[in-house]
């Protein structure tokens, strides 16, 4: 292990789960210490799902949403994917001095909508000002509870060969969208961030089967990031379909020009699913009539051989491995 | 052969029967797309693709690194530099140990957004790690043009620029066709190739997409079975036989041929580009009066053999055995266009 924290520990791929591993795992480990989106607690007769979720996005305003938005998005979504129905949100801010009070206002604003839309109440919050350069304009926690369906136990170790696999929309949109924001590229497309809060997504599909083996929210690390934290945690190998994956042209063309993985870029309104196979195109039928899942598809399946890989079937036809996530994004130079 | 659909480029491919063809790419973003697409996979047998020395990060030499490590610690200078640079191991360090000791690393996507930094940091002295081919080249002589009309003080440039020609005087041997570099080709035109023609070299140029890479191996497939030498510019939309006249003017104007080291293949004459005296001002090596330094790598690794089609990655006894994309003990296994690092992160091992 080096010796400080790089950013690739914070890339959401290896080098944070080992950092998970060997810092916080080894100070706080306990019977309801989890690696799934939210811990489950027994409190009486009760079973709730309880996470945290901390957002530094940079720029803080993006197409398609920002940060106040997006913290939102980001807790009620790993509570649905517990499969759990959202119910209070905490909310701390770590404020830049010198930072717009309008911002502020607005961001608040595009939270308070968001919690509506999503059917949560913020309950409690806290406020902190950092001296100018201390923050990068500012940070939001969000904190979530929420209640677990009964009947219902998604989880990235219930991924069972035969299962297929299904991804609620096209990918890579936020990822791609922040890329561009930032600038650096010189580089103009048509692209708005996929930031979307994803109860109801969650409820619909559930209203088809409670028997989903596993709902994930694909953010920083992409969809394949999770694949491959699934196929470890459930001893599976993963076939995917490369020509099957949803990928808007924008998105696509952005990634071909930087040289970038789709799969790997961030998502933040995008589920990867796994359910029976005779159950799947029941899911996709209802997700594709849902706002933020229309262009839902299957994009591979579940295998007994090649346990912890994800293989991918190319446009030609061969089979390759999807690259294991790692390391910060590089684009690359000629 | 234009109007080459996917499909029969596939047949020609999947049917040929011919002889033993060695195909060498020598372009960083060819070796990338044969991996990711699979494209080894569907070739008979009897083709063997070599993935050549065409990424600028896997033949850049340890010397420079150490060069570059030396400015950031010794002399104080903030570096500027393509991203896949910072983790190639020196002989004693990389940038991303030199940064954990406080050296000041600015990765950056462009020769220009080095030289940004620097107008806006004008307290700091900034150096261009100036690496690449004919492609990133010209990016580089733009800056430098620019800081002089500017009057930039705090701007110079290290250079390890290559030129291809004379690499392949080196690589002749290894391969019987080699797949030209699209994006290289599109600055320099197609004279080379032409030129190699005419000493018996047969390649084509060839574009990225998958249905431009079947293709030209498709035309590398019926040509060689033709039994001449041969070349065909398979990448059209692109490359044009004058190439960009604009980049060739840029570079004439502000570099000039000189010797240069390649890891793996040694040193090789008027390969390399260093700057014209005119702008000696903006030559890092001058500038700080950097030593020569004569790094030497891991001596396990094998890159230099990869980089010449002697051996594949997996032949190394390092590979995937503490050299990997995480912790590189080569170059190659460094860049994602270096051939080890995509044989190892596309599972080249998978099907074997």
């Amino acid at each position: 292990m080096n010796d400080v924290v790089t950013l690739a520990h914070g890339a959401g791929g290896k080098q944070t789960a080992e950092l998970i591993d060997t810092v916080f795992k080894t100070h706080f480990s306990n019977p309801e210490f989890t690696a799934d989106d939210a811990a489950v607690l027994h409190v009486g007769n009760t079973k709730l799902a309880f996470t945290t979720d901390g957002f530094i996005v940079s720029p803080p305003e993006f197409p398609g949403g920002n940060i106040g938005k997006l913290s939102i998005c980001g807790t009620v979504n790993d509570l649905a994917c517990m499969g759990a129905k959202p119910l209070y949100l905490s909310c701390a801010f770590v404020i830049e001095e010198g930072f717009s009070l309008a911002k502020l206002d607005a961001y608040a604003a595009a939270m308070k909508e968001t919690a509506a839309e999503a059917g949560v109440r913020i309950v409690a919050g806290d406020t902190k000002v950092a001296g100018k350069g201390q923050v990068d304009h500012l940070f939001i926690t969000t904190t979530g509870i929420g209640q677990l369906v009964e009947g219902v136990h998604p989880s990235g170790a219930q991924a069972k060969p035969g299962d297929a696999v299904i991804v609620t929309g096209d990918i890579g949109r936020h990822g791609c969208t922040i890329l561009l924001a930032r600038n650096q590229f010189g580089i103009d497309a048509d692209v708005t961030s996929d930031c979307a809060p994803l109860w109801h997504t969650v409820q619909s599909m559930l209203s088809v089967t409670p028997d989903i083996h596993v709902i994930r929210d694909a953010t920083r690390g992409g969809v394949g990031t999770v694949l491959y934290e699934i196929a470890g945690q459930s001893r599976v190998g993963i076939h995917l379909d490369s020509q099957a994956i949803p990928v808007h042209p924008s998105v696509q063309g952005v990634c071909g020009m930087l040289g970038l993985e789709p799969l790997y870029l961030a998502c933040e309104g995008r589920l990867v699913v796994f359910a029976p196979q005779e159950k799947a195109p029941a899911l996709v039928d209802v997700l594709r009539q849902g706002e933020y899942s229309r262009q839902a598809a299957i994009i591979g399946t579940v295998t007994a051989d090649e346990p912890g890989r994800v293989v991918v079937r190319t446009e030609i036809g061969a089979e390759t491995l999807l690259p294991p996530p790692g390391g910060e994004l590089l684009p690359r130079i000629c | 052969m234009e109007t080459t659909k996917l499909p029969s480029a596939m047949d020609i491919i999947k049917k040929y029967d011919g002889p033993a063809i060695r195909i060498m790419e020598v372009c960083g973003t060819h070796t990338h797309e044969i991996f990711r697409l699979g494209i080894r996979q569907i070739l008979p047998p009897q083709i063997e693709l070599i993935s050549g020395p065409g990424c600028p990060v896997c033949v850049t030499p340890v010397g420079y690194i150490d060069e570059a490590v030396y400015l950031a610690l010794q002399c104080g200078v903030t570096i500027c530099t393509f991203g896949d640079l910072v983790r190639v191991p020196g002989s004693a360090a990389s940038l991303a140990v030199a940064r954990s000791r406080g050296a000041r690393i600015q990765v950056v996507y462009s020769p220009m957004d080095a030289y940004d930094y620097a107008a806006t940091h004008r307290d700091e002295q900034v150096v261009f790690l100036s690496v690449g081919f004919e492609t990133t080249t010209p990016a580089s002589c733009l800056a430098v043009k620019k800081a002089v009309r500017q009057g930039l003080d705090n701007f110079s440039i290290l250079t390890a620029n290559k030129t291809m020609p004379q690499a392949y005087e080196v690589l002749k041997g290894s391969a019987d066709a080699f797949l030209y570099p699209g994006h290289v080709q599109a600055v320099m035109g197609t004279a080379i190739c032409e030129k190699l023609l005419k000493d018996g070299i047969s390649g084509v140029v060839a574009g990225f997409t998958a249905k431009e890479l079947m293709t030209a191996l498709a035309v590398i497939m019926v040509k060689f079975s033709q039994g001449k030498p041969f070349f065909k510019n398979c990448y059209p939309r692109v490359v044009t036989p004058q190439g960009s006249r604009t980049g060739q003017a840029v570079m004439e104007q502000v570099m000039r041929p000189c010797a240069s080291e390649w890891r793996g293949l040694g040193e090789i004459p008027a390969s390399g580009l260093a700057l014209r005296p005119a702008y000696n001002a903006y030559d890092a090596r001058l500038k700080y009066t950097v030593p020569e330094m004569h790094g030497h790598g891991n001596p396990a690794c094998r890159c230099g053999d990869v980089l010449q089609g002697k051996c594949r990655p997996s032949d190394c006894p390092v590979f995937a055995k503490g050299c990997s994309p995480e912790h590189p003990v080569g170059a190659c296994m460094v860049s994602h266009e270096g051939a080890c690092s995509a044989y190892y992160l596309y599972g080249g091992m998978l099907h074997e």
